[in-house]
């Protein structure tokens, strides 16, 4: 039983990772730039075929591919905010949100026309390696992804309280008239979020090709989790989203142990909508709902 | 009376164009007869319908819901399990169908509007799928996941059945007419420019003493109750219901989609939305036939990105510079 248990919390924190990266991208778009993007799912499963289209082309490994990925993604981050959503900022909501949805939808059913819905894995000599301690299995793929993803959050973590365009990101997302003030320039701070937060997306993808397939669908479940991650680590919050989203795979993981194999989806959505019941503000409490 | 003659002489062209509107509309079964453009009229009419419904909320109060598809699951599911367990017609099934729907946003409500902006629109997305699941997972409730075929009685009017197509034709025809009535009597009410102003600005509108809460549950609630008519209506025009077609999410998506491209909180805007977007979809169709899969969601969003990023007010607002560009060119010309 209480093997059971720690086989769940592992297997929940490993996914948790990943979980994580997609949330710290959404929380630093929703910080810095104000707006939700329903798309970052969609990221993760460009992110996802690019490693898959590596692979089977080119022989490189999901891991390596990483160094293409994530850069990929930037530019697109950098193009999306500056084409697309500089031009609906100060807007009401309905543009804001509805631009992102559509996006969200455009590169679904792109995905769909071009790559069909088929599953499509890579497998690699790690895939189906477990280190093995006491009487518990750690898959080495979701190993590796989950300490990449933490070192990735780590860097960003140390980016945005070293370096001076860190700085300026944080004071954007603090006070974004005062920052104006001080000599900062938002779309430039803008076009970096966007990049970052598509290239940690990407990186997602590709540290999920070992061990989960791609189909044009699968950024769906990573942006929901990520939905109430954000929520419930107080929106714009990095540390908050990490934390909180490393919880979230472990209660899933729990659900899925005690509840049946079916259940992720709903687990999902009632922990969405328990927590926007009960704690709108965050488990933090602190920042006003938006 | 100067006043009053002034007044039918502004609404006379009107009222005229709406009859002339009305009467094409209700000839129009007697000169199509083929079943294809009958089908697509009828897509036409249901979409504008559920848009109507969607636009009460989403386009006056501006709270913008993507879990539209939650009361027309329910509108579907409660006719149809009345109709097949208990033999009780549609027609009245449709009434509480409604009704369901409508004490349901009351909850849903409570929960969703606490949020505001994205997070609202997140939550109806939840919301809507949560439901769905309830319906597939637990197969004492109805049928599960298979879902069920409506018994098909032949022609039988008082069970919504019909051997003519014309007949759901005139049924969605109806819906709609009532939809824009409603939205008429609102938009011109106080309801409608409370709405208005809470879609402005919530917390400015509650400072002059509008009361907000209040307002968008009423709102909600006419907007589920007429969204749930939508559901029992085509469950009942395709004999079919599962989960999965009950609660589309594409459902939501096109019931925002047709009043934002159309033009949101306006009156004819779902209308015009629709008839763009499902005209668009049924010409896709029939070029690419069966290899249509993703094409015309793709196709719905670059209209929706274009819209967006160029004519927030929708195509109605294209329309309304057009012909006071002409108005205003008539003095010149005569």
């Amino acid at each position: 039983m209480l093997e059971t248990l720690a086989q769940a919390v592992i297997n929940g924190l490993l996914i948790g990772g990943i979980y994580a990266l997609v949330s710290i991208g959404v929380t630093l778009i929703f910080g810095v730039v104000k707006i939700v993007n329903f798309a970052q799912g969609e990221f993760v499963m460009i992110g996802m075929y690019i490693s898959f289209y590596l692979a089977t082309q080119f022989n490189i490994d999901p891991l390596a591919s990483l160094l293409i990925s994530m850069p990929v993604l930037f530019v697109i981050g950098v193009l999306i905010q500056h084409v697309l959503i500089r031009r609906v900022l100060g807007q009401n909501d309905m543009p804001q949100i509805f631009l992102t949805f559509a996006l969200s939808l455009l590169l679904l059913n792109l995905a769909l026309m071009l790559f069909t819905a088929n599953y499509r894995t890579v497998h690699t000599w790690y895939s189906d390696e477990s280190i093995h301690i006491g009487g518990l299995y750690i898959p080495v793929a979701k190993l590796i992804a989950f300490v990449l993803a933490m070192v990735l959050s780590g860097a960003l973590w140390i980016f945005l309280r070293r370096t001076d365009l860190g700085k300026a990101m944080r004071a954007a997302a603090q006070n974004r008239d005062v920052a104006m003030l001080m000599g900062i320039n938002p779309d430039r701070v803008f076009c970096v979020a966007l990049g970052i937060a598509l290239a940690l997306a990407g990186a997602a993808g590709s540290l999920l090709m070992p061990f989960y397939p791609a189909y044009p669908m699968v950024g769906q479940v990573f942006v929901l989790m990520a939905f109430v991650a954000v929520v419930l680590g107080s929106l714009g919050n990095v540390i908050g989203a990490l934390i909180a989203s490393l919880m979230m795979g472990i209660a899933e993981s729990l659900g899925i142990q005690f509840v049946g194999a079916d259940s992720g989806l709903i687990v999902i959505f009632l922990m969405l909508l328990l927590t926007l019941a009960f704690r709108p503000n965050g488990l933090g409490g602190g920042r006003a709902r938006t | 009376m100067r006043t009053q003659a002034n007044l039918i002489r502004l609404l006379a062209p009107r009222l005229l164009g709406l009859a002339l509107v009305a009467s094409v509309l209700i000839a129009l079964p007697l000169v199509v007869k083929s079943s294809f453009a009958l089908d697509i009229f009828i897509r036409i009419l249901l979409f504008s319908f559920i848009g109507v419904a969607w636009n009460l909320m989403g386009g006056y109060a501006k709270q913008l819901s993507l879990g539209h598809a939650a009361y027309f699951g329910l509108g579907a599911y409660s006719s149809t399990i009345l109709q097949v367990d208990f033999g009780i017609s549609p027609w009245i099934g449709m009434i509480i169908g409604g009704i369901v729907a409508m004490l349901a946003s009351l909850p849903i409500g409570a929960l969703c509007f606490r949020l505001r902006g994205p997070y609202f629109t997140i939550a109806t997305i939840a919301t809507a799928q949560v439901l769905m699941l309830i319906f597939l997972k637990f197969r004492d409730l109805a049928w599960g996941a298979e879902g069920t075929t409506i018994p098909n009685l032949g022609n039988a009017p008082l069970m919504m059945q019909f051997d003519a197509k014309a007949a759901y034709y005139y049924i969605v025809l109806g819906l709609l007419a009532i939809g824009l009535a409603i939205t008429y009597r609102i938009e011109h009410s106080w309801m409608g420019y409370y709405l208005v102003a809470i879609g402005e600005d919530e917390d400015a509108a509650e400072a002059i003493g509008v009361n907000a809460p209040r307002m968008k549950r009423d709102i909600y609630m006419i907007s589920a109750f007429l969204t749930a008519l939508a559901g029992t209506f085509y469950t009942q025009y395709i004999y079919f219901i599962d989960p999965a077609t009950a609660f589309n999410f594409n459902i939501s998506i096109e019931a925002a989609l047709v009043s934002i491209v159309g033009g949101i909180g306006t009156l004819w805007g779902p209308v015009i939305g629709t008839i763009l977007l499902e005209t668009t979809s049924a010409l896709l169709q029939s070029w690419l036939g069966s290899s249509f899969g993703g094409v015309q969601l793709t196709v719905y969003s670059l209209i929706l990105m274009a819209v967006i990023l160029w004519r927030p007010t929708g195509l109605i607002g294209l329309i309304g510079e057009a012909s006071r560009r002409l108005s205003r060119r008539k003095p010149v010309s005569a």
